[in-house]
């Protein structure tokens, strides 16, 4: 079991590098709205496909790093992350039997709650972001889900 | 494979939740403590350490590009900028020239006055770390501190014009106030007239106003706005903005002015954090005697007789009622004939209540 966890840790650890490298690599102001949250998505894989590694450990450190690189209140991504990653974790044996669009409609869902308790934490914390575009990152990171979960298995077999 | 995960998560319902619950309990905690006590400081600043090597990597392919760019540019181009480059660096050469002449002058002229206003030095460049994005502070972190030798109160300056001054200082790190944070106000002067007054923030990194101007004062939209120097904190003569509307109701004794910043307050990267010339004739024994005033505390004995002088006899008969003028009209005999022994104190003490209410916020956080 041990050894299992161990070869599962490397390909996890890596993904959720290159992924933060994806969130913080500079795009243009149009394209930079519709920036899928990669971290997010590649946290809630980890979280479906093997929950034992510390798929919530993995999502509150994660969300501590985003919080730094984006400036904004210590804590608020890591508690809208981990409430997600839990979710996630706890309906994987249903999303795994589900089909491509189903996967796809839940990601979505979990992606929009994850926008709103970051939306909820921008306003108890007095700096409400009132822009519509942060609410297009869902829809995007609910459509790119099949193609990025099907690479990130294929990075896993090998 | 499938018997194994179906007797783990038959055991792990619970746990999931109870970890779910610690994780959240310890942010929760973070955002309460990062928003209310400000203590995670170090913590973030750890943090950064380790995203700071994502940063990088992230950047540097970018630079590579670049870089790759400029190898690979034609010998046409590289023709054309370099007669470009040399055709600017002549002129600027040349009005370097004339720039030395005046600043030996001026600091031959401060000298014989006793003036000690501070004449930047030297600086460091430094660079933002993380916008504040919080909309009411506007403030900015920098990744040059206290082991650089940065204090408190130190000016910060970036291409265009003033930026801000350091609100506080860590290790390696310190945060700057930015000139248009509510509560900062900078002295400053209008170039055209060399009439004194105060810029205050609005909290909106395109504006700041003039709240103390009468309605009767002499200020036109495009008036450059530089630092006058008075209070100490910074160089004397550096672009603070251009006015950029004046509206005058004759109801009301004054006028309001906008100032748009002439430092990109809100796309700056790199920064100078500025070291003020010491005096040139220090005059310590009548420094020691002046009485500490909380806005100018840095260095009370510069107030500036030559500033002093313009606008007192230009605004004093304009503007007698208001704050502003208030002190010059004490010392309007004096301040042209008297040697500058004593006038300095007055002077000095004069704009300190116009001031000292946003100031204190900015110099004192």
């Amino acid at each position: 079991m041990m050894r299992e966890e161990k070869i599962r840790r490397v390909p996890m650890l890596t993904s959720a590098l290159v992924a933060l490298a994806l969130a913080v690599i500079p795009l243009p102001s149009v394209l930079d709205q519709l920036r899928p949250d990669f971290l997010v998505l590649v946290v809630f894989y980890w979280s479906i496909e093997s929950p034992r590694a510390g798929g919530l450990a993995l999502a509150f450190f994660s969300g501590l790093a985003l919080d730094v690189i984006n400036g904004v209140v210590l804590g608020q991504h890591a508690l809208a992350l981990t409430l997600m990653a839990a979710w996630a974790t706890h309906l994987r044996l249903r999303l795994r039997v589900f089909s491509v669009l189903s996967q796809s409609l839940t990601i979505f869902m979990l992606l929009t709650l994850y926008q709103f308790v970051l939306f909820w934490i921008d306003g108890a914390t007095g700096n409400p972001v009132v822009n519509y575009g942060r609410w297009l990152a869902p829809v995007i990171g609910g459509a790119i889900w099949p193609i990025l979960s099907a690479m990130l298995s294929r990075a896993r077999e090998r | 494979m499938v018997a194994f995960r179906s007797t783990d998560t038959s055991g792990r319902t619970s746990g999931l939740l109870l970890r779910c619950v610690l994780y959240c309990l310890l942010a929760l905690g973070l955002i309460i403590f990062d928003k209310r006590y400000d203590h995670l400081g170090k913590i973030r600043r750890a943090l950064s350490f380790v995203a700071y090597p994502v940063q990088l990597a992230v950047a540097s392919p970018f630079e590579g590009w670049h870089w790759f760019r400029e190898s690979v540019s034609t010998r046409d181009t590289l023709r054309a900028d370099k007669a470009r480059l040399e055709a600017d660096l002549r002129v600027a050469q040349f009005r370097l020239q004339r720039y030395e002449a005046l600043e030996a002058e001026s600091q031959r002229l401060r000298a014989l006055r006793e003036n000690t206003a501070g004449v930047a030095d030297r600086f460091i460049i430094g660079d933002i770390m993380d916008v504040d994005l919080d909309a009411f502070r506007e403030r900015v972190l920098v990744d040059k501190g206290a082991s650089q030798g940065v204090f408190v109160g130190q000016a910060v300056l970036d291409a265009g014009g003033v930026f801000g001054q350091v609100a506080r200082v860590e290790q390696y790190t310190s945060e700057v106030i930015l000139i248009s944070d509510p509560a900062h106000a900078i002295p400053v002067q209008i170039n055209r007239t060399g009439l004194r007054t105060v810029a205050v923030g609005t909290g909106d990194t395109s504006r700041l106003k003039l709240p103390y101007l009468p309605t009767s004062a002499d200020v036109q939209a495009g008036d450059l706005l530089v630092t006058s120097g008075l209070g100490g904190g910074f160089p004397v003569g550096y672009p603070v903005g251009t006015v950029s509307r004046v509206r005058r109701d004759p109801a009301q004794s004054l006028a309001e002015v906008d100032i748009q910043p002439a430092a990109a307050l809100d796309r700056s990267r790199e920064l100078m954090l500025v070291w003020l010339k010491p005096s040139p004739v220090p005059s310590g024994a009548e420094a020691a005697a002046l009485p500490p005033t909380p806005a100018i505390a840095a260095a009370p004995k510069t107030a500036a007789p030559v500033p002093a002088k313009l606008p007192t006899q230009k605004t004093a008969p304009a503007a007698p009622g208001t704050n502003q003028a208030k002190a010059p009209v004490s010392t309007q005999g004096k301040l042209p004939a008297s040697p500058p022994a004593k006038t300095p104190v007055q002077a000095a003490k004069a704009p300190a209540p116009v001031k000292n209410v946003p100031a204190a916020g900015a110099s004192h956080p």
